[in-house]
């Protein structure tokens, strides 16, 4: 046994976020870790990695009892680990990238052409093909992360923890990468691999190991389960089936026309290239793409967060070009943000003072704030959207990522506004968070509201929408009707391949039967 | 329940400021010590001196008068996110309006000390004001324009009251404005001792602005902004608007503290005796020190107003220096703003984990 983690406890306050957790991995293995948010992988893996100490338990690396006070010390002890957010200097080598922290040197210079070599070197022997000279800023996702695989193999690493490594790819990266894991686990490199897409887990582990509650549910072999039996063990209960009638799109919400965004200075490209579209109420329009293809910027632009550069939005039959969030919304857009730290909360701030913004024209009386009334609401959403939060009055910041998303969708949805912009609504969180926001998009729609869904997850848009449309370098490259889409169509688009034939119909259906995850597979 | 766990947090906040009041009057007892006076003996005066006696208490309470004022006209802004520096400029600014209104307005006297302090009020927020306009229009960092704006100020001011307004019928030798008319006076607490009325102005007006920012659309739109202005930005908030009024507001609570001394303490305005006190930096230090909370802020204030009367009396009564009440002073701010208690709770947290661990 390569490593044993036994019986690895950790208490915040009186809160477990780790409950005699047991955990082995072999060599050579595929050790997957799942679980909802809150469940307790990311704890363990901070353990491991050296970034938290258990209260009690004990780790064993080849039966020697290890202790662990930094992110040196597992690094020493031969462990590393990537971030799900990338940590490379943009405007460094992928060779300077990958020798980070133990550079070659020469006398007291660093050695740039050792450097180079070193990185070819290890680039060869893993079968991981990288340019060791170019700039990381100039590599696509894909490639970035083969970099931050190297620099843990350049460390020394023989046991990598890889935390959501298919998040940004598309699919044809995701099975470059699952391959080159597959290839360094022969060469008798062990991984542990943190994950929402159970089937992606399916593919590549040996073995399962579901966490619930800071407990171990269960540890399975791969080949012995099943996807639904993982996300029952997960969730700790069956998964009702999504219930989606056809839309009965009404007239149109939002009429986006010839929408362009430049880049910055110097940038020839501009972010938003002439983008057209239109959302009608009753419908959910899908907007797929690889994320920083416009995504952000079509988001931002239409919500009033960004200055457009040409091109007009319509919201509800009223010109809105260059309003702003305030008019906006008092004009019907509700708007759940792609990046609920930086747009959707105030982490300090109180949980209902996050609930409450946006509502308080609801709630107030001569410039006062119904605070008793802004709580009830906050609690109702927290009661209706299974929110785990102790109260209203403690800090956003401390709930986790997936609970503070449903109480950002619980805000926006609870306007009930004819236009909501559902922006990676379920990034980040757990199926039974995922379940409910889902659910909530899907009532409005049925309510009459015009939904704009942009998801890098293609599972996602599959399952919501009714019209799905691809968004690859600023332009739409292509519209499906949800009932012709197929995963493999999108994925070409989204990854810039132009043959247009290519999308017509009789392709089949062959990426959705398939179940390529439980997302699809219940939709 | 929610009560008791309200009073146990509210409790559990006082363990740090008091840890911090201990460990910098041990600090100072070293800087005592080390000049070779008697630390007892000089805090001891300190305490006579900050709170020996009711004539010494209300001495303190009335220099804490502009120190809170300016405190929370700082902390509103910071609340809000805006890093106004310019108190120092606001404050002359609403002192010379004051002056000015005070001396030459033709009004009955109740009604010229009210004008007075609306316009002290008005010339610090239209001061501060213009630094909120150069952001929103030229992107000009608030920081930097606030903290320039003051030199403009001292010397504008110092202008004024050398030349065109000032005191020629006295001995000439301090500039300053006329003698205000004694009706016009801001009345005093208590007969003899220097406290008066601008103290319970600035009570008053920190538990108003309590209220305001916990109760009130405007306040939650700011705090909002301060936390995270993308957020604020996102749900509707117009900065530019808010910017103007929290600048405004910030600027008059710094001007009504120029205008409660011109008419509490000085009557008449005088060069350079609003800038030597430091009141527009300790102001900043009491909001700094209170993170920025109202009734906290207020509460700094006459801390910081208690070490500076306290000092003065060790100087009077020891052979300690000033500049060694100086250091006291600093070494207690110094700790308090540390916050080293909560650090050092953590480390010995980790330090108890790390031995079960191993």
């Amino acid at each position: 046994m390569l490593l044993q983690m036994e019986k690895i406890t950790k208490l915040y306050g009186d809160v477990a976020a780790n409950a005699g957790v047991d955990f082995t991995l072999e060599e050579g293995e595929v050790h997957a870790l799942v679980g909802e948010n809150g469940a307790g992988k990311t704890t363990l893996m901070r353990i491991l990695y050296g970034e938290e100490t258990p209260t009690s338990g004990t780790i064993r690396l080849r039966g020697k009892e290890l202790v662990l006070r930094s992110p040196e010390d597992a690094i020493r002890a031969g462990i590393g680990m990537v971030h799900q957010h990338f940590m490379l200097f943009p405007s460094f080598t992928v060779a300077e990238n990958i020798v980070i922290g133990r550079e070659p040197r020469s006398g007291i210079l660093f050695d740039r052409k050792k450097a180079a070599e070193e990185a070819a070197r290890l680039s060869a022997e893993y079968g991981m093909p990288v340019d060791p000279h170019r700039r990381i800023a100039d590599c696509p996702v894909g490639i970035q992360q083969r970099v931050e695989i190297l620099k843990v193999l350049y460390q020394g690493a023989d046991i990598i923890i890889l935390d959501e490594p298919s998040a940004v790819l598309t699919p044809p990266e995701v099975k470059e990468l699952l391959a080159a894991i597959r290839g360094l686990a022969r060469r008798g490199k062990s991984f542990i691999l943190i994950t929402h897409k159970l089937q992606e887990m399916m593919d590549v582990s040996d073995r399962i190991t579901v966490l619930r509650d800071g407990r171990v549910v269960a540890t399975v072999r791969a080949a012995d389960t099943n996807v639904d039996e993982l996300s029952r063990l997960m969730v700790g209960r069956e998964l009702v089936p999504l219930e989606k009638r056809p839309a009965r799109p009404g007239d149109p919400v939002l009429e986006v026309e010839g929408l362009t965004v430049r880049g910055g200075r110097g940038k020839a490209k501009p972010l938003l290239d002439g983008v057209t579209f239109t959302v009608r109420a009753g419908e959910i329009v899908g907007v797929a793409g690889v994320s920083g293809n416009g995504q952000t910027e079509l988001v931002e632009a239409i919500a009033g967060l960004r200055r457009i550069d040409a091109g007009r939005i319509r919201l509800c039959g009223r010109d809105v070009t260059g309003a702003d969030a305030r008019d906006l919304r008092r004009h019907g857009l509700a708007h759940i943000p792609e990046d609920r730290y930086r747009w959707g909360s105030a982490k300090e701030e109180s949980v209902a003072d996050n609930a409450a913004m946006g509502h308080t024209d609801s709630a107030k009386r001569s410039g006062f704030l119904l605070r008793g009334r802004l709580r009830r609401m906050a609690e109702a959403w927290i009661a209706g959207f299974k929110i785990k939060a102790e109260s209203p009055a403690v800090k956003a910041g401390s709930l986790s990522g997936g609970n503070l998303q449903k109480l950002i969708a619980a805000r926006e949805l609870a306007h009930g506004s004819p236009l909501v912009i559902a922006a990676e609504p379920t990034r980040g969180v757990d199926i039974g968070a995922m379940e409910i926001i889902h659910a909530g998009l899907l009532k409005r729609r049925d309510e009459g509201g015009a939904i704009l869904l942009v998801s890098s997850e293609l599972t996602e848009i599959l399952k919501l929408s009714d019209r799905i449309l691809v968004l690859y370098e600023g332009r739409i490259a292509g519209e499906f009707r949800a009932d012709e889409a197929t995963e493999e169509a999108i994925g070409r688009l989204m990854a810039g391949v132009t043959d247009h034939a290519e999308h017509a119909v009789s392709a089949g259906r062959a990426g959705r039967s398939d179940g390529a995850d439980l997302a699809a597979s219940r939709g | 329940m929610r009560i008791l766990r309200r009073l146990a947090d509210s409790l559990r906040g006082l363990v740090h400021p008091l840890a911090a009041l201990a460990a910098g009057l041990a600090a100072g007892a070293v800087a005592v010590i080390a000049v070779g006076g008697s630390v007892g003996e000089t805090y001891a005066e300190m305490w006579k001196g900050a709170f020996g006696s009711f004539y010494y208490l209300t001495n303190t309470l009335a220099r804490s008068t502009p120190i809170m004022l300016i405190g929370l006209g700082v902390a509103l802004a910071f609340r809000a996110g805006f890093f106004n520096l310019g108190a120092e400029g606001q404050l002359l600014f609403g002192a010379l309006a004051a002056a000015v209104a005070a001396l030459y307005l033709p009004a009955p006297p109740a009604l010229a000390m009210i004008a007075a302090l609306v316009a002290g009020i008005i010339a610090g927020g239209a001061w501060s004001l213009l630094a909120g306009w150069l952001d929103v229009r030229f992107r000009l960092n608030l920081l930097v324009s606030t903290l320039l704006l003051n030199y403009i100020a001292i010397y504008v001011c110092s202008y004024f009251v050398s030349f065109p307004l000032k005191d020629t019928s006295g001995s000439a030798a301090i500039n300053q404005t006329n003698m205000i008319d004694r009706a016009v006076w801001l009345p005093k607490l208590f007969k003899g001792m220097s406290v008066h009325a601008g103290f319970v102005l600035a009570a008053a007006a920190a538990v108003l602005l309590f209220l305001v920012l916990r109760h009130t659309v405007a306040g939650y739109h700011l705090r909002m902004h301060g936390s995270n202005p993308l957020f604020a930005l996102y749900g509707g908030v117009r900065r530019g608007r808010l910017m103007a009024w929290t600048m405004l507001a910030s600027g008059g609570f710094a001007g009504l503290a120029g205008a409660v001394e011109v008419l509490g303490t000085q009557y008449r305005y005088i060069d350079n005796a609003l800038t030597a006190p430091g009141y527009a930096w300790s102001g900043i230090m009491a909001a700094l020190l209170a993170n920025s909370h109202p009734l906290g802020t207020a509460a700094a204030a006459l801390l910081l107003a208690a070490l500076q009367t306290g000092g003065m009396g060790v100087e009077r009564n020891t052979e300690v220096p000033l500049e060694i009440a100086s250091v006291i002073q600093a070494a207690i701010i110094l700790f308090i703003s540390a916050r080293f208690t909560r650090a050092l709770l953590k480390r010995r947290k980790a330090r108890a984990a790390d031995g079960t661990a191993a």
